[in-house]
């Protein structure tokens, strides 16, 4: 949260009045908004969660044994890349393989893998994908961009309890020794619900 | 409850609208909505259960009008109140249930319909499915949302093929799976 | 990569956690954004936000990287005459003394 500022019961620290002092001749001097600070701090903050997972998809698409790490104790494989901001809940990483998609969805609220995806997108939480994904994942996917044919089977993951899901997508074709940081890079939050595939861009090839 | 929260299936609702470049809070009160909450669950004003449950309880025309972070303050508003911001150290006795099933097992979902909250999907109740995995165990929302015991049951990863959910409306080559405590199962005896 | 990502990536030694920003405290949130959202603006220059920042953490190579970042954002406003010593002080102890405790 950035809204933290304002009523210290404790005098504030010599660095968070000077910072309060900044921030507050800035805007009113009309050279800042809060807004504008705001904005910046959560994209850092918050908005970048799906690095997280990101990584760890990255990492397992060049290590094998990492792969089997964490398909089989996700929450171990995690730490391994100092990944411990879990909540209590568990987590389960299923992969896509070319016979076989998965994709995610929360019919009843909208739970979704915060300690590795951040928090979820508004299409997530909305009642058509809720509705629909897990009658007609099909066309869903279609209507978002992504065709599967009929020969790769589709599982749909109704994460109705305390377990959250994380989809490990299929590393593309192309980009043959990439390095961990280009390879996060092309795994959207996306791509790890389920709902696309991770993308070389035009100008890699 | 059978309440509109539990949309698994239901028609009606038009197509998945994704935002370009969405920010994470679309004005600076979600985003305190959103402090709040996590602080007062945090601080034991209620257990995530009970905010599911409040959530749910909002008539069904406002629950589908309103936004996800329009939801939660409303069930801010309605806990704060029902819970006269007393925080409860109170710790709900606590029964643990024995693992009944294995994976491979089959079974059916009990067709239940409670009045109070449940997280047995509609479209899930009275399908045969398959045992997958064993999780948790974790404690039963059914009665902890009603602050009725803390039952610790076991969660299974249940597998159902789309016709068995789906009838002659399932997609070719489709399996889902839903999460479902130990009580919302029986043996499959067919 | 956005431009404002560019500009964050060309800072060496910003802390991280597995390649995320961390932020000990909610007012390195706040100097962290200001910065950036200011060198948005015409008339500021990243780079020039950088060199003092280089120079601020040679200056005190064992100090807190946010107050090094802090110090360094200060000395821009003040060279470009944004703020005077004056007000910052002034407006500083107000804080400090709790005689104002929100930012506008």
């Amino acid at each position: 949260m950035t809204d933290d500022h304002g009523h210290h019961p404790q005098p504030p620290s010599d660095l968070e009045a000077r910072t309060l002092a900044l921030e507050s001749l800035l805007v009113e001097k009309g050279l800042l908004t809060s807004e504008a600070i705001d904005r910046i701090v959560t994209t850092f903050e918050r908005d970048i969660g799906p690095l997280l997972g990101a990584r760890a998809v990255a990492h397992a698409w060049v290590d094998p044994a990492y792969k089997a790490r964490l398909l089989s104790a996700p929450k171990a494989a995690l730490a391994e890349l100092g990944i411990t901001e879990h909540q209590v809940e568990e987590l389960v990483v299923v992969e896509n393989t070319p016979a076989t998609h998965n994709v995610i969805v929360c019919t009843l609220c909208s739970c979704y893998p915060w300690a590795v995806l951040g928090l979820p997108p508004t299409w997530y939480k909305s009642a058509p994908y809720r509705s629909r994904v897990v009658i007609e994942p099909r066309v869903v996917l279609h209507e978002m961009g992504l065709e599967l044919p009929d020969e790769v089977a589709i599982r749909v993951w109704d994460s109705s309890a305390d377990i959250r899901y994380l989809v490990l997508p299929e590393r593309p074709a192309g980009t043959e020794g990439w390095a961990e940081d280009r390879l996060a890079a092309i795994v959207t939050r996306d791509t790890m619900i389920g709902v696309a595939r991770p993308a070389v861009p035009d100008t890699a090839t | 409850m059978n309440g509109v929260h539990d949309m698994g299936a239901t028609d009606g609702h038009g197509p998945v609208i994704v935002e370009t470049n969405e920010p994470v809070f679309h004005a600076r009160w979600e985003g305190r909505v959103y402090g709040m909450m996590r602080r007062l669950r945090a601080a034991g004003l209620f257990n995530l259960d009970e905010f599911r449950y409040a959530q749910e309880r909002l008539p069904p025309g406002r629950y589908l009008a309103s936004s996800y972070y329009e939801r939660w303050l409303a069930a801010l508003e309605t806990l704060v109140e029902e819970t006269g911001a007393a925080i409860s150290s109170e710790a709900l006795p606590e029964r643990r249930a024995e693992t009944r099933f294995q994976p491979g097992d089959r079974v059916v979902t009990r067709n239940l319909n409670p009045r109070g909250h449940t997280r047995l999907p509609r479209y899930g109740r009275g399908r045969h499915g398959t045992i997958e995995s064993i999780h948790g165990p974790f404690t039963l929302p059914d009665t902890s949302a009603h602050r009725a015991g803390r039952d610790v049951e076991p969660v299974y990863t249940v597998r159902f093929a789309a016709r068995e959910l789906w009838g002659e409306r399932a997609e070719p080559n489709e399996t889902m799976t839903i999460d479902l405590w130990q009580r919302y199962l029986e043996a499959d005896a067919t | 990569m956005s431009e404002v990502d560019r500009r964050v990536a060309s800072v060496e030694g910003l802390p991280r956690k597995n390649g995320e920003l961390v932020f000990e405290a909610p007012w390195q949130g706040r100097a962290f954004g200001m910065a950036v959202a200011l060198t948005e603006r015409d008339g500021y220059e990243w780079e020039e936000f950088r060199q003092r920042l280089i120079a601020e953490i040679g200056r005190g190579p064992d100090d807190e990287y946010y107050a090094s970042w802090l110090r360094a954002f200060e000395k821009l406003l003040l060279d470009h005459d944004s703020l005077t010593a004056d007000e910052l002080a002034s407006r500083t102890s107000e804080f400090r003394a709790m005689e104002r405790d929100e930012v506008f």
